[in-house]
């Protein structure tokens, strides 16, 4: 143990409150009510023996008549003409794609269950995020609708097309606007149809606005290169990356595209070579992207425009800054510059502002640097994000003055998400026909006349256009299981369109443009499912002139005064910063219950958004933790519990949006609340950052944290380095130094033959974006609990991210002394200074499992290729094994949460129970459970190698984990094979075991966290 | 005592009169009914003999006919319109060598523009009739002889009486079977009163004899059944002994029924339509594969979907057996398909069969097919039994781990020729050279092998 570096899951963990301490003790997060019972009901009643002896021969006699029944019958239903294609047991995979990212759709009989990445995708290549794989929940989704409406009342499509006709053909008489309101539409047959429905009504006009919006960089790029559009950022060819606020492993832009590219230059092959990019993250709440970075620096909203004008000065750009009141991110800045200079084309800076006038400036750093052609490709967008806010805003005042007669909403719920929802609601009062494309009866649906269904995406056809050359294909996987229409299809109807059938229309789009260019043929498209026409090159700044000071000038004035009015509250005012959370994000699928339990991978929250205060700053302000405040701005205010978040900056507070939905459905509806109108409308676009005041409400709510649950009583379970330290000594930090660790044996040795399954999992890849614990609810029919359960301490998920806080003195460097933790946490340290550690934690299959000994039923038991069986039927729940287990990854099952009504915003109808994998049993109540390492794939895969009469491929069978995991840092595989993936991996020198002292030979090996620290730099 | 070994030989006594009486009752029976079997075969068998004499002077009706089932059988009936025309006097409407022109080669013939060709091609919706080029002229008068045959024979009532005198003779076998088991029930009846009669005699007997040697005999029938019970009762060893055989009894019942909770051996449910494998498995010798296609790639055997069935049964209708109609089960295919046999058209009104399964495997236990199929090569009887004779399908194996485990303990890994066992037989044979490698040795009965 070379490092007493102290981590520390939460603020009570690491302060060791006395109800932390209390609560680590017992078994439960309750205490069971074993006395109340006694003292009742119980022993003291007249007759507890003849009670006892009345149940015991109710019991036995209802057992026995339960034994007597004659089997059940079960019918066998075969089809009646089977497709070609289908055979029962046997999956089928479908090429479609979801927000543009391919992906291969797996479908058992007919009904899809599981999604995975398609390998031919340029931005996934194979891998989904959290969001992507929890999207096939939605198609089973009990709260959407399942007929037309008009008026309220469910009609048939032809009442709908009639009405909708003949309104349209009236209003365009009449000579008023016609409007199409969506989110970002990016594919080009969809693009086709509206384009042709405005040929048809000249009236109308497409507005896109997005939720959580990039009108800021889209209208800079357009200010500097006379595109509006979103530049295609390449993280894997920089060196230095500087990011101001842009969470782009979590929500920016294109996470899981970023997420893979980010770890390319710190993967296991890059550190081998010695090579490690440095991140240096400058940002006021605590993001996963700032939980990554090298260096983080806490710096206010306020201040982030002027560090940037500071950072343009720095790089020779000229202007005048004020200086930064953050002394520490002034040096830092310095140093940071001098970094960037010395990466010139290898640099990257971004910044998650929605203004103007600072993405001007970043645009200006990044010409600088010689980005633009490198790290940034502006020849080739993106074209993930197109909205633009004022379009909207125009919109809502065109309302207002009764100039829009007809509105179709797509993809879109301004009555939620838009900042002027108010403003919205009015003005839509005065629309005469007002359709809405929703799938399921929203806060703006539920407005509208119209509502015309829409399936979902895995029921339809469809194209998407992410990046500039790069189209994706969507085709459904399943019929349409309610009465409900693509908006293309209607939107054809409406039009009187010569092709009326959307599948048409797609197939002839395709092949008359882009299959052509490419070579395909339809057939061909949809088994591959994308085409990639290639990046065209071009000159990096093509067109315009590049920023030149003088605009850099302009717009360094709009940020000082914008600043300036930011921060002009002083003291008394907090800077309130807007985000989007990783799994929820725009709140679209706040009815998803897999995200709504996946864990805030910074703050582990489930269930609930709150307003995340530095702890100190809310001693401040005379609050604590989960104490409910009053957050109030100009001309809105909320009511949410108080985080304790290390790592924010003083004197601000984050909220995220997307929660605070009424009409999503059982399980979206009223968790948390809604943060969008905070958001404010200024110099032509949204701006995250407004100043608020915050006054204790009263009362408390507690927040259903993941963390601090399942703890290690203070042991050392994280191994960290730095670059520097890693370069002269690989084993550093590993606590190993290459010696085998001493194993002993109480048992005779238990010889294994043909396959040892173990893992490698490389914590310095691991971003923590929890894209594997959805793939693993998804393949593993993991039960979602709910708030009361998790708070319970009682979530189910097999895998876990655990999130580990250490601080960082004012130098930057680690404080490893745990002496000197103590006097920071005690001292007047602001808690601004924190690093994170990710480590994903799950079953370690260990070979001498300290849960086989105890299980009094031998329920658990080891396996001859090395894996920790757990036989449910045998299992009596005595939960001895969870005891036991060191690494708290044993999961006992309080009810049966699949069919339980107490469950019902998960699966408790038949409907939702289609998404389950038939290949995996759904565990019943009073059962332990825990990860099996995909056990249904190693048997499948090993199978398949069996019929083909062949040795199994390395990587040939992949847990779900490691299968959707953007950076690949889980590998598993077959420790026998000295060539495997997972082999080579547990050869590195930076591999060490979780609590491999203790004996238990875990089989799953983890590297080293490595930091590019400023000392190592110097 | 005396009474209770005097019972015992008497019990024995009439067990073997009943059992030899009973043997020879069904030797008789059985020759018998083989007699009358072998009756009706030599009278069915000349009655097709007749006719076929009769028209052998054009061609050999009997070659014709092995051709015909051989080759003509998927498309045309004498009688009824199958895909073709029913070919019921067809010698009569066309002339022989426009028959053979067209038989080997029906396109030709309308392509040379044939009126006659051409017309009935359009009448018969352009469906191309197989060319048949490696029949002999020969070949096609031998077809059309057995054609000729076929139609000109009393049809109906050759039919009918065939299949009357079949089914007579069915009954007959089955009612002599039923004769025996009531006959055999009697004839016990009779002996155990014949020799209770006996019985009472020989006692009377005995006592005239005893008295007649001036033996004072004791009155024993003077005891009513009721003492005699009674002091039975008081006789502990007795009591105890019987207590004993109850307890046996009793005990070993509740054991074997709980033991037995949950398993449906021999389970046979009535399903939806009477599908015999005896026929299908065991006379026509499909093989298993054909219907049940996912043995061997998937973990579902799969039960074949309706398209499977009409693959055939679009011409086989077994209207032989019904008087010239579709038979009843095959009907019920139709049916679900909604499938106008006459038009060959399918309606918008299909309705899938609910066959009752049969092999209920705990939803915790996952078991696959192909596994066990393809892999290690078993034989579908093995599990599902003999398959092939059953006209009902029932439950064969028991189904339990039990019965799962002791088949994983026994059998030999066919690993054989499988480039996947090489590297782990290879460390076998370090371990353990020579063992007999079985799924346990392999950890083929480990929990998480088949409990996930």
């Amino acid at each position: 143990m070379e490092s007493n570096k102290k981590y520390w899951k939460g603020l009570e963990e690491l302060k060791a409150t006395p109800e932390f301490v209390e609560n680590n003790k017992g078994e439960f997060a309750e205490s069971l009510p074993i006395e109340e019972l006694l003292s009742e009901a119980g022993l003291k009643t007249p007759t507890p023996r003849r009670d006892f002896l009345k149940a015991m021969g109710f019991g036995l006699g209802a057992v026995t008549l339960a034994a007597c029944q004659k089997a059940p019958v079960h019918k066998s239903i075969p089809y009646l003409i089977k497709p070609e294609e289908v055979t029962p047991g046997v999956a089928n995979y479908y090429v479609s794609s979801y927000k543009g990212y391919g992906v291969l759709v797996k479908t058992r009989e007919g009904r899809p269950i599981k999604l995975e990445g398609n390998p031919a995708c340029i931005l996934g290549e194979g891998r989904l995020d959290a969001v992507a794989q929890a999207s096939i929940l939605d198609l089973y989704d009990f709260s959407k609708l399942k007929d037309p409406m008009l008026d309220g009342k469910e009609v048939s499509w032809n009442n709908i097309d009639s009405f909708v006709k003949g309104e349209l053909n009236k209003i365009q008489a009449g000579g008023k606007k016609i409007r199409i309101v969506s989110s970002t539409v990016n594919s080009p047959s969809t693009n086709k149809v509206i384009a042709d429905f405005v040929a048809k009504y000249p009236n109308a006009r497409h507005i896109q606005v997005d939720a959580v919006s990039y009108t800021g960089i889209l209208k800079a790029n357009e200010a500097s290169f006379g595109k509006a559009v979103l530049p295609h950022y390449h993280f894997d060819r920089a060196d230095v990356i500087v990011s101001f606020g842009a969470d782009f492993l979590g929500t920016w832009i294109s996470p899981l595209e970023f997420n893979r590219q980010y770890v390319v230059n710190r993967s296991l092959a890059s550190l081998k070579n010695k090579k490690m990019s440095r991140h240096i993250q400058f940002e006021a709440g605590m993001s996963l992207t700032g939980t990554n970075a090298d260096v983080r620096i806490a710096l206010k909203p306020s201040e982030e425009g002027i560090a940037l004008l500071n950072l343009y000065a720095a790089l020779g750009g000229g202007g005048s800054a004020p200086k930064l009141s953050n002394a520490k991110a002034a040096t830092a800045l310095s140093l940071v510059a001098k970094e960037l200079l010395a990466a010139k084309g290898r640099a990257l800076v971004v910044s998650g502002s929605n203004d103007i006038a600072t993405q001007s400036i970043v645009n200006s750093i990044n010409t600088l640097l010689g980005s633009y052609g490198t790290t940034i490709d502006i020849v080739n967008p993106s074209y993930q994000y197109l909205g633009n806010d004022a379009d909207f805003i125009g919109l809502v005042a065109e309302m207002g003055r009764g100039e829009v007669d007809a509105l179709f909403f797509l993809d879109s719920n301004p009555a939620y998400s838009s900042v002027a929802s108010k403003q919205f609601t009015e003005g839509l009062s005065k629309v005469k026909l007002k359709v809405s494309f929703a799938d399921r009866l929203d806060e703006t649906a539920a407005l509208c006349n119209v509502v015309a269904p829409v399936p979902h995406y895995l029921e339809t056809w469809g194209d998407a256009n992410a990046v500039a050359g790069y189209y994706t294909i969507v085709q459904p996987t399943i019929n349409p299981v309610h009465n409900t229409r693509q908006a293309e299809q209607s939107l054809l109807l409406w039009s009187d369109n010569a092709i009326k059938n959307y599948y048409q229309y797609v197939k002839n789009n395709w092949e008359t443009t882009i299959l052509t260019g490419a070579g395909l043929t339809w057939k061909q498209l949809l088994q591959t499912g994308v085409v990639n026409a290639g990046a065209v090159t071009g000159a990096p700044v093509a067109g315009a002139s590049a920023p030149t000071a003088v605009n850099a000038g302009n717009a360094g004035q709009s940020i000082l005064a914008a600043a300036a009015a930011l921060a002009k509250g002083g003291e008394s005012a907090t800077e309130l910063t807007i985000y989007e959370s990783v799994a929820i994000r725009d709140g679209s699928f706040a009815n998803n219950a897999w995200l709504q339990e996946l864990p805030d991978p910074v703050s582990k929250v489930t269930w609930d958004n709150y307003v995340a205060l530095n702890p100190k700053y809310a001693d401040k302000l005379g609050v604590t933790e989960f104490d409910l405040v009053k957050v109030e701005a100009d001309n809105y205010s909320v009511v949410l519990p108080v985080l304790y978040q290390p790592g924010q900056a003083i004197g601000t507070a984050s909220i995220a949006v997307g929660y605070g939905r009424t009409k999503a459905g059982k399980a979206g509806d009223e968790v948390g609340k809604n943060a969008y109108p905070f958001l404010k409308l200024e110099n032509g676009s949204l701006q995250k950052a407004v100043s608020v005041k915050i006054t204790p409400a009263g009362g408390k709510r507690e927040l259903a944290q993941t963390q601090t649950h399942h703890s290690y009583e203070g042991r050392n379970i994280i191994r960290e380095t730095t670059f520097n330290k890693y370069v002269q000594d690989p084993h550093s930090g590993s606590g190993s130094h290459g010696a085998e660790h001493p194993t002993y044996d109480l048992w005779p040795e238990h010889k294994q033959i043909g396959h040892s399954w173990v893992m490698a999992i490389d914590l310095n890849a691991c971003t923590g974006c929890g894209a594997c614990v959805v793939a693993c609810n998804v393949e593993n029919n993991i039960p979602v609990v709910g708030r009361d359960e998790v708070i319970r301490r009682r979530e189910m998920h097999w895998i876990r991210i655990d999130r580990y806080y250490s601080f960082q003195d004012e130098k930057g460097t680690s404080l490893t002394e745990e002496d000197q933790i103590g006097e920071l946490a005690e001292s007047d340290n602001t808690l601004e200074d924190v690093t994170v550690v990710n480590q994903p934690m799950l079953c370690q299959h260990c070979d001498h499992a300290p849960c086989e000994t105890v299980c009094p039923v031998i329920a658990t038991m080891h396996s001859s290729d090395g894996l920790n069986h757990m036989a449910y039927n045998r299992c009596v729940g005595t939960r001895y094994c969870a005891n036991n287990c060191p690494y708290k990854v044993r999961r006992f099952n309080w009810f049966n949460y699949w069919n339980d009504s107490r469950f019902d915003n998960y699966m408790n109808n038949e409907f939702t129970q289609l998404v389950l994998n038939p290949d995996v049993t759904t565990r019943s109540r009073g059962v332990m459970e825990k990860c099996t390492m995909c056990i249904q794939r190693i048997q499948g895969g090993k199978l398949q190698a069996k019929i083909e009469k062949r040795p199994l491929r390395d990587l040939e069978i992949q847990t779900a984990c490691q299968q959707t995991c953007p950076t690949n840092a889980i590998i598993f595989g077959d420790r026998f094979d000295p060539n495997s993936a997972v082999s080579k991996a547990l050869g590195n020198e930076r591999t060490y075991y979780v609590l491999q002292e203790l004996n238990v030979q875990p089989g799953i090996g983890y590297q080293t966290k490595v930091r590019n620290t400023v000392e190592a730099q110097a | 005592m005396r009474s209770i070994s005097l019972f015992f030989r008497s019990v024995a006594k009439s067990l073997f009169l009943v059992s030899s009486l009973s043997i020879s009752i069904q030797a008789y029976s059985q020759s018998s009914s083989d007699a009358n079997a072998t009756a009706v075969q030599s009278t069915s068998g000349s009655a097709i003999a007749e006719p076929a004499a009769a028209t052998a002077a054009a061609g050999d009706a009997g070659a014709g006919g092995a051709i015909f089932k051989q080759k003509c059988t998927s498309c045309h009936a004498i009688d009824r319109q199958v895909v073709g025309p029913a070919l019921k006097g067809v010698t009569e409407r066309r002339d022989n060598a426009w028959l053979i022109k067209w038989i080997k080669n029906s396109q030709a013939l309308i392509a040379a523009g044939d009126p006659v060709a051409v017309k009935l091609f359009n009448e018969y919706n352009k469906a191309v009739m197989t060319p048949f080029p490696e029949l002999s002229d020969e070949d096609i008068n031998n077809i059309l002889a057995y054609v000729d045959s076929e139609a000109n024979k009393p049809a109906e009532a050759a039919g009918a009486a065939a299949g009357t005198e079949g089914a007579a003779a069915g009954a007959e076998k089955e009612g002599v079977s039923d004769w025996i088991l009531g006959g055999l029930v009697v004839l016990v009846l009779v002996a155990l009163f014949i020799i209770l009669v006996l019985n009472r005699v020989i006692k009377t007997l005995e006592r005239l004899l005893l008295q007649k040697q001036g033996v004072e005999v004791e009155e024993v029938e003077s005891e009513s059944t009721a003492i005699r019970f009674r002091r039975l009762a008081k006789n502990k060893k007795f009591v105890g002994f019987a207590v004993l055989l109850l307890v046996i009894f009793l005990g070993s019942l509740g054991w074997k029924t709980m033991w037995n909770t949950g398993i449906h051996q021999g389970y046979q449910p009535e399903q939806p339509i009477k599908y015999s494998h005896q026929l299908h498995a065991g006379t026509l010798k499909i093989d298993c594969q054909y219907c049940h296609f996912g043995a061997y790639k998937s973990k579902n055997a799969s039960i074949p979907s309706l398209n499977v069935c009409m693959n055939c049964h679009n011409y086989v209708t077994a209207s032989d057996k019904y008087n010239g109609e579709t038979s009843p089960e095959i009907t019920k295919i139709y049916k679900a398909l909604d499938y106008d046999p006459q038009s060959k058209t399918y309606g918008d009104d299909p309705k899938p069969i609910q066959w009752i399964r049969i092999h209920n495997l705990p939803d915790l236990a996952y078991f696959n097919h192909s596994q066990h199929v393809k892999v290690a090569g078993i034989k579908c009887q093995e599990c599902h039994g003999p398959i092939q004779t059953m006209a009902e399908v029932y439950q064969y194996a028991p189904l339990t781990m039990k019965w799962c485990i002791n088949c994983h303990k026994t059998r030999d890994v066919n690993y054989k020729g499988n480039a996947y066992y090489d590297k782990i037989i290879a460390v076998h044979n370090q371990l353990k050279k020579g063992a007999q490698v079985t799924p346990a040795v392999l950890g083929g009965i480990e929990c998480g092998k088949c409990h996930y």
